[in-house]
């Protein structure tokens, strides 16, 4: 390591200007302006601030088909993917004889092929509508793998095995636009199932449309921004009670159960919302500073109260009766009114965690 | 008086002091075993959690030359308390004479919100940045030599400059709007 000796050699942060090229695909992250992890802007990015005025979380109208109702259903496990190439929404039959197949094939590697009784497997691939916010997003896939034993009649129910969708709900309609015409953006990848199974749906996936996936995991922060709005639906729909988990590392690891009735919060929420604003001055979006001071409140009346320091530590889990997120990327959405809301942000944290 | 004042007490020949502040307590006691070690010149280090200072050791202080805030990036107190220690600072630090670490930039589970909190924090008060690595001896050294510049420079251990000229070309730089358009339309 040799000695700095000249004083002027080393500016450490970040002056650099790189205009030696322009990518043609800008990537998401740039488009957006979120500083990378790394701390230095590259030249050609920020457009415009990290989001800090999420949009209105208005909810959508009760009428929800009974494809949508699935999704409600259990916790899901959020992935990212990226573009999927030449993924067609007329072909899902296909789709489905391909995925099985593989499931098949993939099961008997390395076992002698048996005939007779062994089950086999079905998989489903439909669509789900009316989840698409723009004419630029696709449509939602669900895929649902069933076992089913061939001595079974048609209408025995079917045991569900694994099952799993691809979405995109509210993602920025700039970007979706950039992305090249045989390609299809469906960034959120939710599954429900065996870790076995949800491997190799990945695995067909990359292999068909060389896609790659990855962890999303959701971040404090976007975890109080579903707190937030969560807590501000309660004046329409009641979210029954609003329960955070904090991680405190103190010695040994302090997990705090923070739980509040739902009226509580919900005055909290409004008193920190423009004090003053009455529903119809309300234009509907919610800042980042709104959340921040929220939380402000609640973890200074945590303090007062327990004499410990909530931000020492670390959010992670939400959970209303509207849904239950957590750290680590699952995700339970129990009330239909506000999933498009909700998968909005999700959406959005995909796109933004997609490395291109 | 609690604020820190710069130039209230006389420097000593070859030696330079520094005061690592730190709400958790953990990164500068590695930093300053790395420090004291520096032979070109004589380097105290002083250790804090927050200002203001115990007004109990005022007389025993030397002068301080340069403060650094180590801030650990993934609690939100770390961030909050070295913002409230800010305030107890004299504003002839400010000049060069302030720095701020980062510690756990890289970590995955960082919101990117604080990132741009700090970032703002630093270039508001122009103020050199640096992200550090703390996990490993290799980080902790160097770290502790990237502020070794700094604090020869604050300490005015360096002919011919001084640490507000170093600040000037050190600093955190958040670019607003209209220079990032400007940029953008150079490059097209």
């Amino acid at each position: 390591m040799d000695p700095h000796t000249s004083v002027a050699r080393s500016p450490f942060s970040s002056v650099v200007q790189k205009r030696r090229s322009k990518s043609y695909r800008q990537s998401y992250r740039s488009y957006v302006g979120t500083m990378s992890h790394l701390g230095y802007t590259p030249g050609f990015t920020k457009r415009r601030l990290t989001t800090c005025r999420l949009a209105p979380k208005r909810c959508s109208t009760a009428e929800i088909n009974p494809e949508q109702r699935a999704l409600l259903v259990r916790e899901w496990q959020l992935s990212y993917v990226t573009p999927l190439y030449r993924f067609q929404h007329g072909h899902l039959k296909t789709y489905s004889r391909q995925l099985a197949a593989f499931l098949v094939s993939e099961r008997q590697k390395g076992v002698a092929a048996e005939v007779g009784l062994e089950s086999t497997l079905k998989v489903t691939f439909t669509l789900v509508a009316g989840m698409a916010q723009t004419e630029e997003e696709a449509d939602t896939v669900f895929i649902k793998i069933h076992s089913k034993t061939p001595l079974a009649r048609p209408d025995d129910p079917q045991k569900v095995l694994w099952s799993g969708w691809l979405t995109c709900v509210g993602g920025d309609p700039d970007y979706l636009r950039t992305v090249p015409e045989d390609f299809v953006c469906l960034p959120l990848f939710c599954s429900g199932g065996t870790e076995g199974l949800t491997a190799l749906v990945k695995a067909w996936f990359q292999r068909t449309f060389d896609c790659c996936f990855g962890r999303l995991e959701i971040n404090s922060v976007n975890l109080q921004w579903l707190a937030a709005l969560w807590t501000d639906c309660h004046a329409r729909t009641s979210i029954k009670q609003l329960k955070l988990v904090w991680s405190v590392p103190a010695e040994p690891p302090m997990e705090v159960i923070y739980a509040m009735h739902a009226q509580d919060a919900s005055e909290l929420w409004r008193s920190v919302r423009k004090p003053g604003l009455r529903e119809e001055e309300d234009d509907g979006s919610v800042g980042l500073e709104e959340v921040a001071c929220f939380f402000k409140g609640l973890k200074s009346h945590f303090y007062r109260h327990f004499r410990v320091e909530l931000s020492a530590g670390r959010l992670t889990q939400v959970s209303t009766a509207l849904g239950s997120a957590k750290h680590g990327g699952r995700i339970k959405i129990s009330n239909s009114s506000y999933m498009i809301t909700t998968l909005t942000l999700l959406t959005e944290c995909a796109l933004l965690k997609m490395p291109i | 008086m609690s604020l820190l004042r710069p130039l209230s007490k006389l420097p000593d020949i070859n030696a330079a002091s520094v005061l690592l502040v730190e709400n958790e307590e953990h990164f500068q006691q590695k930093l300053a075993d790395v420090m004291v070690n520096e032979k070109s010149v004589m380097v105290k280090v002083r250790l804090a959690k927050s200002l203001p200072l115990p007004a109990k050791n005022e007389q025993n202080r030397p002068r301080i030359d340069l403060v650094v805030f180590i801030i650990n990036l993934m609690s939100d107190l770390s961030l909050q308390s070295a913002e409230a220690s800010l305030k107890h600072l004299g504003q002839g630090y400010f000049l060069g004479k302030v720095c701020f670490m980062v510690t756990n930039a890289r970590n995955a589970a960082l919101p990117a919100e604080r990132m741009v909190a700090v970032r703002k924090l630093a270039s508001g008060l122009r103020c050199p940045l640096l992200y550090a690595e703390d996990q490993t001896p290799d980080g902790v050294t160097n770290a502790a030599e990237r502020l070794l510049v700094i604090l020869r420079v604050a300490a005015g251990c360096v002919p011919m400059t001084t640490a507000l000229f170093l600040s000037n070309l050190t600093r955190c730089i958040v670019p607003t709007e209209e220079e990032e358009q400007q940029n953008l339309d150079f490059d097209a």
